[in-house]
């Protein structure tokens, strides 16, 4: 059974102070916030902003913070616990091929199979579902539609086998298509709009010359306008987000990119630091302080945007750490999680059926769990290429160990840490950027600022589990 | 608004675990059909 908390019985300390002996660590960091410091405890990814000159008063023993805090710790230990190791994958990265018709400088899958990979056909797509639906009819709670997520390489590269698996299964899975939009003609938006299935593009900058230092075809040519005429035509669509890859190459643009999102009527999108599991990736890699820089300049003029008019523009990887901080269950992304959600909430399925924990292991041999259409779902999910993802923790990671705010980062990701960095026990990429951003996250919270940054009714189903004001 | 200084701000909201999302694509404001 596991150990939810580390409360040693053979050490005769009660836990009555908070970091010595069996009480909870509760450490003080500096968030760049004038009035208040954060005082962290990071096993229960517990978080509080104190006032500069009552820290003495907060860590008192046996005072009325420390009272209400261990009131909760087991709860919130229990949480962290289910939401660690306790969930069932109930959806699937499917790469319907694995072929694309652009030549994106940082992709994860390698090149040879962007060019000349495997293709399902409609027939073997709608096998493959029919598979995974069995599979979640076995696994999941009645009633749980489970999700697709065409993906890739281009899933509409595959468009006749996608379209076909989606009629055959509309009433079984909620489907998605995170596309680089350069195939999607008005039929394929009336097929896929008409269903509400969730459409994600792919656009790296506000301007052509930019887009295309990353993003581009084969040839090298731009896909930046029929990106934006795709964009344009999807205004109006529920069911639409944008997804930035930041790289060296378009990280100095990232305001004007959001103002550019703004002014198309994006509602929801990602700026997402670019993954650097392939040498493609890692050669356009920014330095985490001026990323950093960017990016938190980019979350600001969010902000202002929502004040000048009204209109949220949802930067989703950063809401998902905000929403974790506030609510940790409610997260919808598990990236920046350990163990993160691959092979655990979710896994990935490639265009000849090969079973992997993410998409960004597709491609990586070693990674590969089993075959849908050869073997089953079930032992690839225990198999131990699965394992090893899903049994990594920050508490095995040197610094994340030490880390206040180690739930709330999750040394993304494995792939990186093993094709980068050597091995599951390394961390990521971005640790620097994890530090900036969560310390930003806080900040908004000092300043009751962080509605602004989340999508509405983010907190619904939610009860407040704890919150204190006073000391 | 004013915001007002308080001592401490400490909150925790709980709810069902539903994640399940990865950084590639996000179903985040949609409603499904």
């Amino acid at each position: 059974m596991k150990q939810i908390s580390n409360f040693n019985t053979k050490a005769s300390s009660r836990g009555a102070h908070f970091n010595t002996g069996n009480g909870p660590a509760m450490l003080p960091i500096d968030i760049g916030h004038k009035t208040y410091l954060g005082l962290m405890d990071p096993d229960a990814a517990f978080w509080s902003l104190v006032a500069k000159g009552s820290l003495d008063e907060a860590l008192a023993s046996g005072g009325a913070f420390m009272k209400k805090f261990l009131r909760c710790r087991s709860k919130f230990l229990a949480e962290m616990d289910t939401l660690r190791s306790g969930l069932t994958p109930s959806a699937v990265y499917f790469n319907p091929t694995d072929r694309c018709n652009l030549n994106c400088s940082y992709c994860y899958i390698p090149e040879t199979m962007r060019k000349d990979g495997a293709s399902m056909t409609p027939r073997q797509l709608v096998e493959a579902l029919g598979i995974l639906g069995e599979h979640f009819a076995r696994t999941l709670l009645k009633g749980t539609k489970p999700q697709i997520v065409f993906h890739g390489a281009e899933p509409m590269v595959a468009r006749e086998a996608v379209f076909a698996g989606i009629v055959r299964f509309e009433k079984d899975f909620q489907f998605g298509v995170q596309t680089n939009g350069t195939l999607l003609d008005d039929d394929a938006i009336e097929f896929l709009t008409s269903r509400g299935i969730g459409i994600g593009l792919s656009l790296d900058a506000h301007v052509d010359r930019i887009a295309t230092r990353t993003r581009r075809r084969w040839d090298g040519s731009s896909v930046y306008d029929s990106v934006v005429a795709v964009m344009r035509k999807l205004r109006n669509y529920p069911n639409f987000n944008v997804i930035a890859t930041v790289t060296r190459e378009n990280m100095r643009y990232l305001s004007a990119l959001v103002d550019f999102f703004h002014e198309q009527g994006v509602a929801v999108c990602m700026l997402n630091p670019v993954r650097c599991t392939r040498q493609g990736a890692r050669d356009v890699r920014p330095a985490d302080h001026e990323i950093a820089r960017y990016y938190l300049r980019a979350l600001d003029r969010t902000y202002e945007q929502f004040q000048e008019t009204g209109h949220k523009l949802v930067v989703a990887n950063f809401a998902n750490v905000l929403v974790s901080i506030m609510a940790p269950s409610a997260r919808r992304l598990m990236c920046d999680i350990s163990p993160c959600g691959g092979g655990r909430c979710f896994f990935a399925v490639s265009a000849s059926g090969d079973l992997f924990p993410c998409s960004e292991f597709v491609g990586v041999e070693e990674f590969r769990g089993g075959n849908l259409f050869t073997g089953s779902i079930e032992a690839a999910l225990l198999s131990e290429p699965f394992k090893t993802v899903t049994s990594r923790r920050v508490e095995d990671i040197d610094p994340c160990k030490r880390c206040a705010i180690r739930h709330f980062c999750g040394a993304p990701c494995p792939a990186e840490a093993h094709e980068m960095n050597g091995g599951m026990d390394q961390p990521g990429a971005f640790c620097g950027l994890y530090e900036e951003q969560v310390r930003y996250a806080l900040r908004a919270i000092a300043n009751g600022r962080q509605d602004a940054y989340l999508w509405d009714g983010w907190d619904k189903g939610t009860e407040t589990l704890i919150n204190i004001s006073s000391l | 608004m004013k915001h007002q200084t308080k001592a401490v701000i400490a909150f925790r909201k709980v709810c069902k675990a539903k994640g399940t999302g990865l950084s590639h694509y996000i179903l985040m404001a949609g409603k499904e059909k």
